[in-house]
């Protein structure tokens, strides 16, 4: 005979100010099988628990209801409690009186009526409860990082250091990522190769890091702690044991003007190249869709003269598996390009250049081995207009947020014009400028009062070519709006940063959420910065929202903060709400398999003595099933059910609800 | 009908299969029944026409028929389908069912595999216009006067669970009104638990029906019961351009996703 007892919750006032909590208490104490029912001021307090504690001692309580608060907010609080007085935790259910009652509705006898059907449903509910145990899963001590820009080498390396195993992943042909590509870094104007390589090295070389370049995650299944991730190792076409690195196949390549993606599209490389001369592992690959060889059967110079015959034509893509336990998401941005502002000319004219291919010019390592040149004539530029929230910040382009890096690069970029070029001018367009950070307000006053980089608040409203000259039409807004105009001869723009390539299908392949520019979305926009919703795959960097380096490397050291905690245990617990068949019922029909979301539906053979299968039924994998009740949906013969949310259970609280009290 | 006795006969001679389903006459020369002939000599009995109208795939679910191996079974046409649904249903396979079909002329057809069935089915176009035309009086009602009509209809039901009995599709084991923990269904036969019965029974066929009619067949009070699994079926058509029973391989249309689902039957 069930032996429940009701706490009903006052929540301060919470609850008490539109609730008769005492009338609750008195009524749920008429309900059969209620042998217990009180109220007070705060049950999650230590004098509440108490009560909670010495009413089930005493009165050999089965079950309990608290109608209190939210589950998500007290239920751990309430369920710790039970265990501790000897009840198992999961004969303890919450009513939400002050969520679902008390806060939305006006004091009142119904808000009373309501607040008592919502805890005899319960009362109703925990009588059908069983004990649970919770279910132990052991935990694989293996990261794997997604991205080799900064955030993720210094994830990588911060695990990696801790003594775990990290897989770092990176798409393209070497690791290093934007912050490779740029000239200098703000605000203190050091290199960001020199400061860069030596991390990229010491990742590479990492005992606890395995390193692999030109792959991409083919797909993820499992859980915290138990992912299984499989990783497509796409075709270098060389064999990389052999290939020492020595360049001869990128100098003899005869197809050597395509685009390079590394200097922003503004040089060139072979066929067969190396993204750049630091590149780690600094081993080339063949880009197929530009190789002659690929295209028209035809070449094969590298093959021919590379001393150690590395090169391997027929290559083909490898699929590799890896156990996993957690994962850091470094995937990074990606920028807007000239070619999506019509007003500046649909990035049709040379000159007009976007904040990466600026950082290439500037870079002793660029196509123009830092000289800044036109790239329409090749002319030093005298006039140089920078415009700040090329996209950004406005609305009608679809993107309303702030790019956060753009003040600051913008002021670094005018200020390394200066640089380099005395006799020249540099302009900023600005609508504000955003500098919080360690010395960053001091760098932008720098560049105007030392550098003497001319600011100008407001927009620009189009650029146009005249006698080989761009003519920047602009206003002042702080001269009243005045017309301003500039006879420019380059114009670099500091287009918004947006999500990389592939972000959506990377967050469909994880299951994690994005958000409507598909940045990837955190579990909290304060408290949980670092982790996705999907437990055990955290963030890093500008893949979740624009980010500079320092913050960047800050959220990727969070991050690996995050997965060395759960490396520490060995098991993780989870909750026991998970599904189970009945193996009499179940006919195999293997609907369920179909619509569960979490692949967590095997088959099983039901065999005889001897071994012959009599018949084939559906399974659940503990570890995979999250308790999501799909497959219980979709049963026709009501073969599965959920522990703690059973059919008998849910239907003893519609009933409840159903028969008038 | 020769071509059938005959390949019978030598199907259980070779003990290719354990058993043949078909049909015979029975006692009342008017009646056809299904026949279960495992021995070579009896094939004789059996026979194949237009009357021959139960869906004798309703056998092959059963746990004592599973039992004895691989069965051959006479299919018209809408028992093949049927056949087709089973298998993508995991129910059954080319190891335990071989399939005596027959063509729409009654002629016997020559099917190894399940794939030839499927290919066969591939160019029958299907469900007959004698269901849509049934369909189209029920729906020229009103909301009332169709609520009115199924009221008046369901409550014949005296709860036999015959359609049940006679649908193959319905091969649970223990089937959900037999279920009392919790009691889905009320037991006795009342205006509202015929209704929860038929609606319940309906919404397990959707997607899934093959349109056989034997569920109607079966039903002693005579309740039109198939024109609410037709009315299903049109609507997983017009809705998901979903047809059952045309491939072994086919996944079901509700546990299913695709990017070209319709979405507006959500509010």
């Amino acid at each position: 005979m069930a032996r429940i007892g009701v706490f009903v919750c006052h929540c301060g006032e919470n609850i008490s100010a539109t609730v008769d909590c005492k009338k609750v208490a008195e009524i749920i104490s008429q309900l059969k099988g209620v042998v217990h029912s009180v109220d007070y001021k705060y049950m999650c307090s230590d004098p509440g628990q108490t009560l909670i504690k010495e009413a089930i001692r005493t009165k050999n309580l089965t079950g309990i209801v608290v109608a209190a608060c939210s589950p998500r907010m007290h239920e751990p609080t309430f369920r710790k409690a039970c265990a501790e007085a000897g009840l198992n935790p999961y004969l303890c259910e919450m009513a939400n009186l002050r969520e679902h009652c008390s806060w939305v509705h006006e004091k009142n006898d119904s808000t009373t009526e309501k607040a008592i059907d919502i805890v005899r449903t319960l009362v109703e509910k925990v009588k059908k409860n069983n004990a649970l145990q919770p279910i132990r899963v052991p935990i694989t001590k293996t990261a794997l990082v997604i991205g080799g820009g900064i955030g993720g080498i210094q994830a990588a390396l911060d695990i990696a250091n801790a003594g775990h195993q990290v897989i770092l992943l990176e798409r393209s042909p070497s690791i290093g990522g934007h912050m490779a590509q740029l000239s200098e870094t703000f605000p203190t104007l050091d290199c960001s190769q020199c400061i860069l390589t030596p991390r990229m090295v010491e990742a590479a070389q990492h005992p606890n890091i395995t390193l692999y370049t030109f792959a991409e995650l083919e797909s993820l299944e499992g859980f915290i702690g138990n992912f299984k991730a499989k990783i497509r190792k796409k075709s270098k076409s060389i064999d990389e044991k052999l290939c020492t690195g020595c360049g001869v196949c990128t100098l003899k390549c005869p197809n050597k003007k395509i685009p390079n993606e590394f200097d922003a599209n503004i040089g060139f490389r072979s066929a067969i190249y190396v993204p750049f001369p630091q590149a780690v592992p600094n081993k080339p690959v063949i880009d197929k869709e530009n190789c002659t060889y690929y295209k028209t059967g035809k070449c094969k110079v590298c093959e021919k003269v590379c001393p150690t015959q590395a090169i391997r034509f027929d290559k083909p893509d490898e699929i590799v598996e890896h156990h996993i336990g957690a994962i850091v998401i470094a995937t990074g941005f990606d920028i807007k390009h000239t070619d999506f502002f019509p007003e500046y000319g649909y990035g049709l004219h040379k000159d007009i250049i976007d904040g990466l291919q600026f950082e290439r010019l500037a870079s002793a390592s660029g196509p123009t081995l830092g000289a800044i040149k036109r790239l329409s004539d090749g002319k030093e530029p005298k006039t140089v207009v920078f415009i700040a929230c090329a996209g950004s910040r406005d609305e009608a382009k679809g993107i309303e947020y702030c790019s956060k890096i753009c003040c600051m690069y913008t002021a670094k970029h005018a200020m390394l014009y200066k640089h380099k070029v005395h006799d020249g001018i540099a302009y900023v367009f600005y609508m504000d400028i955003r500098a919080a950070g360690k010395m960053y307000d001091e760098f932008v006053r720098r560049a105007i009062e030392q550098d003497k980089v001319r600011y100008i608040r407001g927009r620009v409203s189009t650029i146009y070519e005249k006698n080989g000259k761009l003519i920047v039409k602009g206003a002042d807004t702080l001269l009243n709006a005045m017309p301003v105009e500039i006879e420019a001869d380059m114009v670099v723009l500091a287009t918004a940063g947006i999500a990389n390539k592939g972000a959506e299908e990377l967050a469909q392949k994880l299951h994690i959420s994005y958000d409507s520019h598909k940045f990837f979305a955190e579990a909290h926009p304060k408290l949980r910065p670092v982790e996705t919703n999907t437990a055990g795959i955290f963030l890093a960097g500008a893949c979740q929202t624009p980010k500079d380096i320092p913050e960047t490397v800050a959220q990727a050291s969070g991050a690996a903060a995050k997965v060395c905690g759960l490396f520490s245990q060995n098991e993780l617990t989870r909750e026991p709400i998970i599904a189970a068949v009945n193996r009499n019922s179940c006919v195999g029909c293997f609907l369920c398999q179909n619509v569960c979301p979490y692949q967590a539906i095997e088959k099983e053979a039901v065999k005889n003595r001897e071994g012959k299968i009599l018949k084939n039924i559906a399974k659940i994998n503990e570890g995979l099933c999250q308790g999501c009740g799909t497959c219980v949906a979709l049963c026709r013969s009501k073969s599965i059910d959920i522990y703690g949310y059973s059919n008998d259970q849910v239907f003893e609280e519609v009933y409840a609800l159903l028969n008038e009290f | 009908m020769e071509k059938l006795q005959k390949k019978s006969a030598e199907l259980l001679q070779n003990k290719t299969v354990e058993m043949i389903i078909g049909y015979e006459n029975g006692c009342n020369f008017n009646k056809i029944r299904a026949s279960f002939i495992s021995v070579p000599e009896m094939t004789n009995k059996l026979i194949f026409n237009e009357k021959c109208t139960q869906n004798l795939a309703v056998y092959l679910t059963k746990p004592e028929i599973k039992k004895m191996g691989k069965i051959a079974v006479v299919a018209p046409i809408f028992t093949m389908r049927t056949i087709l649904a089973l298998a993508s249903e995991n129910q059954i396979s080319d190891e335990n069912v071989l399939v005596l079909g027959f063509s729409q002329n009654n002629e016997l057809l020559d099917f190894q595999t399940l794939n030839d069935v499927e290919k066969y089915l591939s160019q029958i176009e299907f469900p007959t216009l004698k269901e849509k035309m049934k369909l189209e009086e029920l729906e020229k009602m009103t909301l009332e006067e169709r609520e009115q009509f199924w009221k008046k209809e369901l409550s014949k039901c005296v709860k036999c669970f015959a359609c049940r009995a006679a649908c193959p599709l319905c091969y649970c084991l223990r089937c959900a009104v037999e279920s009392n923990q919790p009691q889905w269904v009320e037991v006795t036969s009342s205006p509202l638990g015929n209704f929860e019965w038929h609606i319940l029974r309906a919404m397990h066929l959707a997607g899934r029906c093959t349109g056989c009619g034997n569920c109607a067949t079966a039903c002693p009070l005579n309740i039109p019961l198939d024109l609410l699994n037709s009315k299903m079926a049109k609507t997983m058509k017009e809705q998901f351009n979903f047809i059952s029973g045309k491939s072994a391989k086919q996944e079901s249309a509700l546990s299913t996703f695709n990017n070209n689902d319709k979405e507006n039957f959500i509010l």
